[in-house]
């Protein structure tokens, strides 16, 4: 892509989300929605195949649809109660609607099928954005309205999000679709407690978006896209092996990582409010998950694949991309845990 | 009368939604489109958002007959099909019970005279005085027209940027 066509997309894409961030009113946090949709759309054709153009147009469909009903929640919100503020939605459809319409924009499990579809067909460095950058707005709106959202819906969403990620990424191959499957279920865990504890949602989706955007450039850096390329990466970059295990259970939720700190807190806010089934259920659903980390790892990580002498050497060719923030990456997602003391005395 | 006159503008929107629902080619569908979306615009015009209406309907319409153009010249039948046959027919009914279901749902009641009620009180308390709202975009919201602005040029400049050609 060109720099110049770079720039403005990106300056957009930044926009589109800083916009949201910042409005109270409902037509600019709308509009800034709009601004991300549009600006990720050429990122995603960038290679010019019908693939990341069919990607492309499943992902606009689905959040112009997306859009539309929120548009229309808020619309109908303001005829209801005569106020544009973003921090109530006191109408109980409108409320409804706007719920359903942020799920499918974050790919909530009734409305998840679009994720693995358009993650994809599309480049991993536009898929890392996919998953981390554009979900950080309809969050915000989420977490502001939180108050005002029905407990019964969220709490649905968010056990078969759990389920469905779990479930549906049990038989893949390729990289993307496990990585989109992930992401599904990380934001049923942060969907369940948004009206709970709001504050505990954000630290689960920065904590996922610092996990993913590592596994993604380590990914990135081999341009590994099937579990049976892992099985070479030994070979091509050895620390990296070491890096995606330990990203991979840190996003499963294993104790010593930082991906334990999440889910802990969430496991530890369901059970104070009696709420044993839920969180049973999420832990169990993790478990899902872990499987097929475990599978991502044993491949890469835990077998040397047998091959011919003369490949084995491929690590001592020098390397063309760079890894600069994968260590600084590698050291959030995993080593985090002593400070969470910290995270809660903030939130 | 002017009950009358947006009941039955409302009525023919309504039609016009289903009409394009449940097109049978997308000549028609983006006829009906447009046809709806004019009624839109004269329901907002008879409710005496004179400027808005006009507004609407020079720049949706012209959006749209752009894109009615096109789909027409995409289309390559030489005789498209219409509004003919079971299948039609019944998504028709099928679209036009939906709208009527939702309509109970939102509304609570199948009355059409809240409907009218309703839009009027649309049109005096949240798009009323549409010219002094126009005017705000020229003073202390011109943050907001610039932004719009913005929305619109990265709109077709990324329309150009996906649709031309590489290599």
């Amino acid at each position: 892509m060109s720099p110049y066509v770079m720039l403005i997309i990106s300056a957009s894409l930044l926009l589109g989300t800083s916009l949201t961030l910042l409005s109270n009113h409902w037509f600019t946090a709308w509009m800034g929605l709009e601004i991300n949709t549009l600006a990720i759309i050429p990122m995603m054709t960038y290679p010019n195949h019908s693939r990341a153009a069919e990607s492309a147009i499943k992902y606009f469909l689905t959040q112009a649809t997306a859009s539309m009903i929120m548009m229309f929640a808020i619309i109908y919100n303001a005829w209801m109660t005569n106020q544009w503020t973003l921090f109530q939605i006191s109408n109980q459809v409108a409320s409804t609607l706007m719920t359903l319409a942020l799920a499918t924009k974050l790919g909530l499990a009734p409305f998840h099928f679009w994720v693995p579809e358009v993650t994809q067909g599309i480049p991993l460095s536009s898929g890392m954005i996919l998953l981390t950058w554009q979900k950080v707005a309809p969050t915000s709106i989420m977490y502001q309205i939180s108050p005002s959202l029905n407990m019964k819906i969220l709490i649905t969403l968010a056990i078969l999000s759990t389920l469905l990620g779990g479930w549906g990424g049990l038989n893949q191959t390729h990289l993307r679709k496990i990585l989109a499957y992930s992401s599904i279920a990380h934001m049923g865990w942060m969907v369940i407690i948004i009206s709970i504890n709001p504050t505990m949602a954000l630290l689960n989706l920065l904590i996922y978006i610092s996990a993913t955007l590592t596994l993604f450039l380590s990914l990135n850096l081999t341009s590994t896209t099937k579990i049976k390329s892992l099985a070479n990466l030994w070979n091509k970059s050895t620390p990296m092996t070491l890096i995606i295990m330990l990203t991979l259970l840190s996003l499963g939720g294993l104790p010593p990582l930082t991906g334990f700190m999440p889910k802990w807190l969430i496991l530890q806010e369901l059970v104070a409010h009696n709420n044993i089934t839920m969180a049973m259920l999420m832990a169990f659903s993790a478990l899902l998950n872990l499987f097929f980390y475990m599978r991502i790892i044993y491949t890469s990580a835990l077998t040397i694949f047998p091959s011919t002498n003369n490949s084995k050497l491929q690590w001592c060719y020098p390397q063309t991309k760079k890894i600069t923030l994968i260590p600084l990456l590698t050291v959030i997602s995993s080593m985090l845990l002593p400070l969470s003391p910290l995270f809660i005395t903030l939130s | 009368m002017k009950m009358m006159v947006i009941f039955l503008l409302s009525l023919l929107l309504i039609v016009g939604f289903v009409a394009f629902a449940s097109k049978p080619s997308p000549v028609y569908g983006g006829l009906s489109l447009v046809a709806s979306g004019g009624l839109g615009c004269a329901i907002v015009v008879s409710l005496e958002n004179t400027f808005l209406g006009l507004v609407v309907f020079l720049v949706y319409l012209g959006g749209m007959l752009v894109v009615f153009g096109y789909t027409a010249a995409m289309a390559t039948e030489e005789y498209p099909e219409s509004w003919v046959g079971n299948a039609v027919a019944f998504g028709m009914l099928l679209f036009t019970l939906l709208v009527e279901l939702i309509w109970y749902f939102v509304s609570g009641e199948v009355e059409i005279v809240t409907a009218v009620e309703l839009f009027d009180s649309v049109g005096s308390f949240c798009v009323g005085r549409d010219y002094s709202g126009v005017s705000l975009l020229y003073g202390c919201g011109g943050w907001a027209l610039v932004l719009l602005g913005w929305i619109l040029f990265i709109t077709i400049y990324i329309v150009l940027e996906v649709v031309r050609g590489r290599d």
